[in-house]
């Protein structure tokens, strides 16, 4: 029998609905589900499902040699496979106690530079356009084109690049690579002014982010978030500075850190970011030594048995490789800590009470890699 | 949400507004009067770097007229998707073995490059060969020693 409520009688609990946003949605950047509980428009309860990208790497990489793992990194998180792919080899480097060659470790600074700032200009252009700006994407778009093309003459892929070998790189750049990344430098340097026209001085822009989604200080260390989105919120930690590794301790950069903690601070320590980027590049090709860009390896590499730790700063933030090796050519065990999970997590704790428009804007400025956090 | 939104702030947001919106036309007014940046494909062909991976090749050396590969198969047991299969062949004993049949299936090939680097015989390299798409997945299988003898 049909009961009719007044207004007075509706349960609070009964006016909450869900709403599923993804798995295949455009803003969701690759297949992530969120399960959302809804008053109104308000998100009261945010849930993050994942597991969709799911390949197993950590698994293949028991059933491969060393060499064969290479592949495997890059497409972990394809936005910035070089700095993936580097980084597994340093770990296996520093396992096996390989001195790799200081012409090598200059040309992996600068590879794996050119593609943060790459990966830093899809995440921001990606975030803008999540929010409704098509223009800048575009044009933060035709810059990442360029480094694509760059890293291609010397890798010969576009974002998987496999480029980094234990022991040091593939090929050795050229001066056509060298000429080609100062243009670059300059070129970016001079578009910084149009970004800032186009995105930071933006009414839209500015309403949509300010004050929008803040991670305080505490909630960001205790979350494990690391990366951009840790030093928006005033947290004065990279590993490039704080852990030097190949070389960064040659170069003289910045830490950019913001103590607002919201999508504008996370956006202009970005910004930031590529600018500190550009200054590294241009001081490791100003001083880029002469000799090989490879040390004797042998073909397949036995590491000794034992276990190693290595972290470095990606894109999104630090990443730990741990690597547990028998004395075969086989590893034991490969852990792979992703930046990106720890930096999603935190939405868990920071969505309730926002609009679900700024669900989009929050995640955006956060920047995750989806297959990073599957694996 | 900012209660202190009063009128003056309203009309603020209108200017200040107006104005965003206007430099933002300017950069693309701009734009408009600036050469094209993208390659207008099926008409324009993009020209590909040496080091472009596409993928793997028998190299043709001039000493013999013919390719290197002596069949060992270490490009087949470093392959992490297992995609190489090389036949070796013998004319009589004693003789050196060569490749006879060298089958990649392209279709899983993830080009990473480690067939090309391991190649003691340093007989492969990546073709510059960007169109590959096929119509059906036998297409993507190809038998490189044919195609050094199309090339030939």
């Amino acid at each position: 029998m049909l009961t009719i409520k007044t207004i007075d009688d509706i349960n609070i609990n009964e006016r909450l609905y869900q709403l599923n946003l993804g798995p295949q949605h455009p803003s969701t950047h690759g297949v992530l589900h969120f399960l959302l509980t809804l008053d109104g428009e308000v998100v009261v309860k945010a849930e993050m499902l994942i597991g969709y990208t799911h390949r197993g790497h950590e698994k293949m990489a028991e059933n491969r040699i060393y060499e064969q793992f290479y592949p495997n990194t890059a497409r972990m998180d394809y936005l910035s496979g070089m700095i993936f792919n580097t980084g597994y080899c340093e770990t296996v480097e520093k396992l096996c106690g390989i001195e790799v060659p200081k012409r090598a470790q200059y040309v992996r600074v600068i590879t794996s530079e050119l593609n943060r700032v790459a990966s830093h200009l899809l995440g921001i252009m990606d975030f803008v356009m999540g929010i409704g700006a098509y223009t800048p994407f575009l044009y933060g778009w035709d810059d990442r084109e360029q480094i694509l093309d760059l890293l291609e003459t010397i890798s010969g892929s576009r974002l998987t690049y496999n480029y980094s070998r234990f022991g040091g790189v593939r090929v050795d750049v050229d001066q056509a690579f060298c000429d080609g990344a100062r243009r670059f430098v300059d070129r970016l340097r001079g578009r910084f002014k149009l970004y800032k026209d186009l995105i930071t001085d933006n009414i839209i822009f500015i309403k949509r982010t300010i004050g929008v989604g803040v991670i305080s200080k505490d909630v960001a260390l205790d979350y494990g978030v690391t990366g951009p989105t840790l030093r928006g919120s005033g947290v004065k930690y990279d590993v490039r500075k704080n852990e030097p590794y190949s070389s960064y301790q040659d170069f003289k950069f910045e830490i950019p850190t913001k103590e607002e903690g919201d999508c504008m601070a996370r956006y202009l320590v970005r910004m930031a970011e590529m600018e500190q980027s550009l200054n590294i590049i241009e001081q490791a090709l100003d001083n880029l030594p002469e000799g090989p860009v490879r040390a004797d390896v042998p073909r397949f590499i036995t590491p000794p048995a034992g276990d190693c730790y290595h972290s470095f700063e990606s894109a999104r933030g630090a990443v730990g490789y741990y690597i547990v090796s028998d004395g075969t050519r086989i590893p034991y065990r490969i852990k792979v800590r992703a930046p990106s999970f720890s930096n999603l997590f935190v939405m868990n704790k920071i969505l309730p009470g926002h609009f679900v428009a700024d669900l989009v804007a929050i995640f955006g400025s956060i920047d995750v890699t989806v297959p990073e956090i599957d694996r | 949400m900012n209660t202190s939104y009063g009128f003056k702030e309203y009309v603020k947001d209108i200017f200040t507004g107006s104005k965003s919106l206007v430099i933002g036309m300017g950069v693309t007014l701009k734009r408009l009067f600036q050469p094209i940046v993208t390659v207008q494909y099926p008409r324009q062909k993009p020209i590909m770097t040496p080091h472009f991976r596409g993928h793997i090749e028998a190299i043709l050396f001039d000493d013999n007229k013919s390719h290197h590969c002596v069949a060992c198969g270490l490009c087949a047991r470093t392959c992490p998707s297992h995609v190489i299969k090389v036949q070796g062949e013998k004319t009589k004993a004693g003789d050196k073995k060569y490749g006879k049949k060298y089958f990649i299936d392209f279709t899983k090939c993830s080009l990473c490059g480690l067939c090309v680097d391991v190649c003691p015989e340093k007989t492969l390299k990546f073709s510059n060969e960007y169109e590959l798409a096929f119509f059906s997945r036998w297409d993507g299988v190809m038998d490189l020693m044919q195609r050094l003898e199309e090339r030939k």
